[in-house]
């Protein structure tokens, strides 16, 4: 029999087929997949967390429909006008010529299709729909982030802890190089850099698909090192040895057996990298390196809605930070959950 | 040991390179020039052909920042004058070092340390050295001056927040890990979630707010102020009004710095705590009937603070980044504020400057921590 005949003759034949055999009655075998559900869905607050971001995801993805729908406003537009004329882009002036600023529930005004829920900033924008625009560039730089992390730190971490010796350490180098990079003050350098490097495609020099990458780059390290640590302590693992000692090969050892025991790390230290980029994205923004104007974002919100509070008008900063408070701590708590339903030595007890 | 410690400062010499590469080429690549706000004034012709020949701006980029790490590198005045006496201190720190590892006592190893960096410190604080950082593009003056009139204030800030997660967020970690799952513990979990995830911007602008301006506005009574670092007739104060003042600003920055870091610390020290708790040599102080306060205090804390220690370092690099934004939102006088303000204007000296002090100081921040950490935990060994 040879080595292949051996691998399949113990893994292909499925095992409830296996049961109905010898039993002769079906069971529905319990998988990985159903323990993880079973223990996520133990976790109140992870669910409550799933919940809020699908629905946030919901909004923001399908806020240019609802917008054309006449639910909320355009977030670049100023949305009211003066007398009733459809005058977009002019804003209700008080009488010393400064711009209305109207509190949450005003009544929405002509050229407005929607109440003013939110209210509205100093240059006449509904603030409720900004806020929900605001979450494009939070959800894009937390998941395009997350991609290139999730790619990035596992191909390198892998690579280095399945082959010790000098890839392992050239690779782990660059990956202390990286990690050694103060992340703010270089994200700053490049949030300011980035709108002026003409050879740039518009894409990425003005939305937030640059700030992403930029922080997906900068941020893939800690991974890595996770990565190949668990790599390192699986390869002299007895099941990885019978696997080698069976004749699979290194892709099969790695895509089959490796890389499935390293997932629970990966995806707990992932979704704590969203939450972090998600933060950053929002510190760039508010210092005025990140997603240049008039594109709204809750950092930049936080920043205008904060000048405005001295003067009294509370909401867009209100508004803004609950929203980037809420999504953050949504994300936590579901990174939270997974590490619960994740790790297999998890007592049932915990509620 | 030596050798440990030598190869990770290479490594480090090895990333600062890497960062100035990175920060210079990107400088480089925006558009139109450093000296482009210069150029509008016709009287600043001299100063323009000054700066290039000093930057050698009409040079290829590669040499420019040859010319960079040179001048960057190279001290301009170096002195000892009032600075030899204390020599001697740090000649005599060393040998003590050397004695106290005779004598293998880590607790007079760390006082020994402790006594060592204050004579080091009090001899850069008295001898002359300056190096060639060039003059701010934008005019502000010299680079070094502008960077240490500020690191005084960043220091002053940064200390008082990592003094205030420690004090806090460590015994709170600890009592949490006695009483676990107690209300306090669940309490304590679900505020050092939320401090957690909430952006250091929130809670400044927050705090700056409702403290500082409404707090005022609605009760008549100045708590907090809500910028800078001293009244201007701080002068004239006597010393309780002066350490008030200071309180009064400083308080509120320091707070939003500290607050992330804090929950960070307090679930750390938890779960360290717990680990201790539940192994097998505390079983056995408990088992052979020991106080409960004894074992806690004797056996558990002191093996439970060690790990604290490695958070120091990495918690510092992520202070510096919140030190950036707080500064900027309190008006703080640090070398945040003004890595902020050089990098609108595209200012090189400055931005490079700053950029390496920072890369600067987190690599010797991470080197302390690890030799720290194999002080004080002796299984650590270093390969």
């Amino acid at each position: 029999m040879s080595d292949t005949e051996f691998l399949s003759a113990g893994e292909e034949p499925s095992e409830s087929a296996l049961l109905v055999e010898s039993e002769g009655i079906a069971v529905e075998p319990i998988t990985q997949w159903d323990l993880f559900w079973t223990r996520l869905r133990r976790h109140r607050l992870a669910m409550i967390a799933s919940g809020v971001l699908a629905l946030l995801v919901l909004v923001v993805v399908s806020a240019p429909v609802l917008q054309a729908a006449g639910w909320i406003d355009s977030p670049v537009e100023r949305l009211v006008d003066e007398g009733g004329r459809t005058l977009r882009n002019i804003p209700p002036r008080l009488s010393d010529g400064t711009v209305q600023i109207l509190p949450p529930g005003a009544e929405a005004h002509p050229a407005s299709t929607s109440a003013l829920w939110f209210g509205s900033d100093d240059l006449g924008r509904g603030v409720f729909s900004r806020v929900i625009y605001g979450g494009r560039a939070s959800l894009i730089v937390g998941f395009v982030t997350g991609m290139i992390v999730a790619l990035f730190g596992t191909v390198m971490g892998s690579i280095a802890g399945y082959y010790p010796g000098a890839v392992d350490q050239s690779l782990m180098r660059f990956t202390d190089l990286v990690l050694g990079l103060p992340l703010l003050p270089v994200a700053i350098v490049v949030g300011r850099i980035l709108p002026e490097l003409t050879f740039l495609p518009g894409w990425i020099k003005q939305g937030p698909m640059g700030i992403a990458l930029l922080l997906g780059f900068l941020s893939w390290g800690g991974l890595a090192r996770i990565v190949r640590a668990e790599f390192l302590s699986l390869r002299e693992k007895e099941f990885v040895e019978a696997a080698r000692a069976a004749g699979a090969s290194d892709r099969r050892i790695v895509f089959r057996h490796a890389l499935p025991n390293a997932m629970s790390p990966i995806i707990v230290q992932t979704t704590l990298i969203v939450g972090i980029a998600i933060v950053i994205e929002a510190a760039l923004s508010f210092l005025g390196f990140g997603v240049p104007p008039p594109t709204p974002t809750w950092g930049a919100m936080a920043a205008e809605g904060g000048r405005l509070a001295v003067r009294g008008f509370w909401w867009e900063l209100v508004f803004s930070g609950f929203a980037l408070v809420t999504t953050v701590l949504s994300i936590n708590f579901l990174g939270d959950g997974l590490r619960d339903a994740l790790d297999p030595t998890q007592t049932i007890e915990r509620k | 040991m030596l050798a440990y410690i030598t190869r990770r400062l290479v490594y480090g010499l090895v990333t600062l390179l890497a960062l100035s590469m990175i920060v210079f080429s990107l400088l480089q690549a925006s558009g139109g020039g450093p000296l482009d706000r210069l150029r509008l004034n016709p009287r600043m012709q001299p100063v323009i052909e000054l700066l290039t020949k000093q930057w050698g701006l009409d040079q290829p980029v590669w040499k420019q920042y040859v010319t960079w790490l040179k001048n960057y590198v190279t001290p301009s005045e170096l002195s000892f004058e009032n600075a030899l006496p204390l020599l001697a201190i740090v000649v005599a720190a060393g040998a003590s070092i050397a004695v106290a590892k005779l004598m293998k006592s880590h607790w007079k190893g760390a006082l020994i340390l402790l006594v060592w960096a204050l004579a080091v410190f009090v001899i850069f604080s008295n001898m002359t050295l300056k190096f060639n950082w060039g003059i701010s593009f934008q005019g502000a003056g010299d680079v070094w001056d502008l960077v240490f009139g500020r690191v005084g204030a960043t220091f002053r800030l940064g200390f008082s927040a990592l003094f205030l997660a420690l004090m806090i967020g460590v015994p709170l970690g600890i009592y949490q890990a006695i009483r676990q799952y107690s209300f306090f513990d669940q309490l304590g979990t679900t505020v050092a979630f939320v401090a957690f995830s909430t952006p250091i911007f929130i809670v400044g602008v927050g705090l700056q707010l409702i403290l500082a301006l409404y707090f005022e506005k609605w009760t008549g009574v100045k708590l907090f102020y809500v910028t800078g670092m001293n009244s201007p007739h701080y002068g004239e104060m006597t010393l309780f009004q002066q350490i008030g003042d200071t309180l009064q600003h400083l308080t509120l920055p320091a707070i939003s710095i500290a607050l992330i870091s804090l929950a960070g610390y307090s679930r750390f020290q938890r779960a360290s705590m717990l680990e201790v708790l539940h192994s097998d040599y505390l079983r056995t102080a408990k088992a052979k009937g020991l106080p409960r306060s004894r074992v806690i205090v004797k056996h558990a804390l002191r093996n439970a603070l060690i790990p604290v220690v490695t958070l120091i370092s990495l918690d510092i690099a992520f202070m510096i980044g919140g030190a950036i934004i707080t500064e900027t939102i309190f008006g703080w006088p640090g070398v945040g504020r003004l890595y902020i303000t050089a990098i609108g204007t595209i200012d090189y000296p400055l931005v490079m400057a700053i950029v390496m002090i920072i890369g600067i100081g987190i690599v010797i921040m991470n080197v302390v921590a690890d030799i720290l950490y194999g002080v004080m935990d002796p299984r650590v060994r270093y390969e």
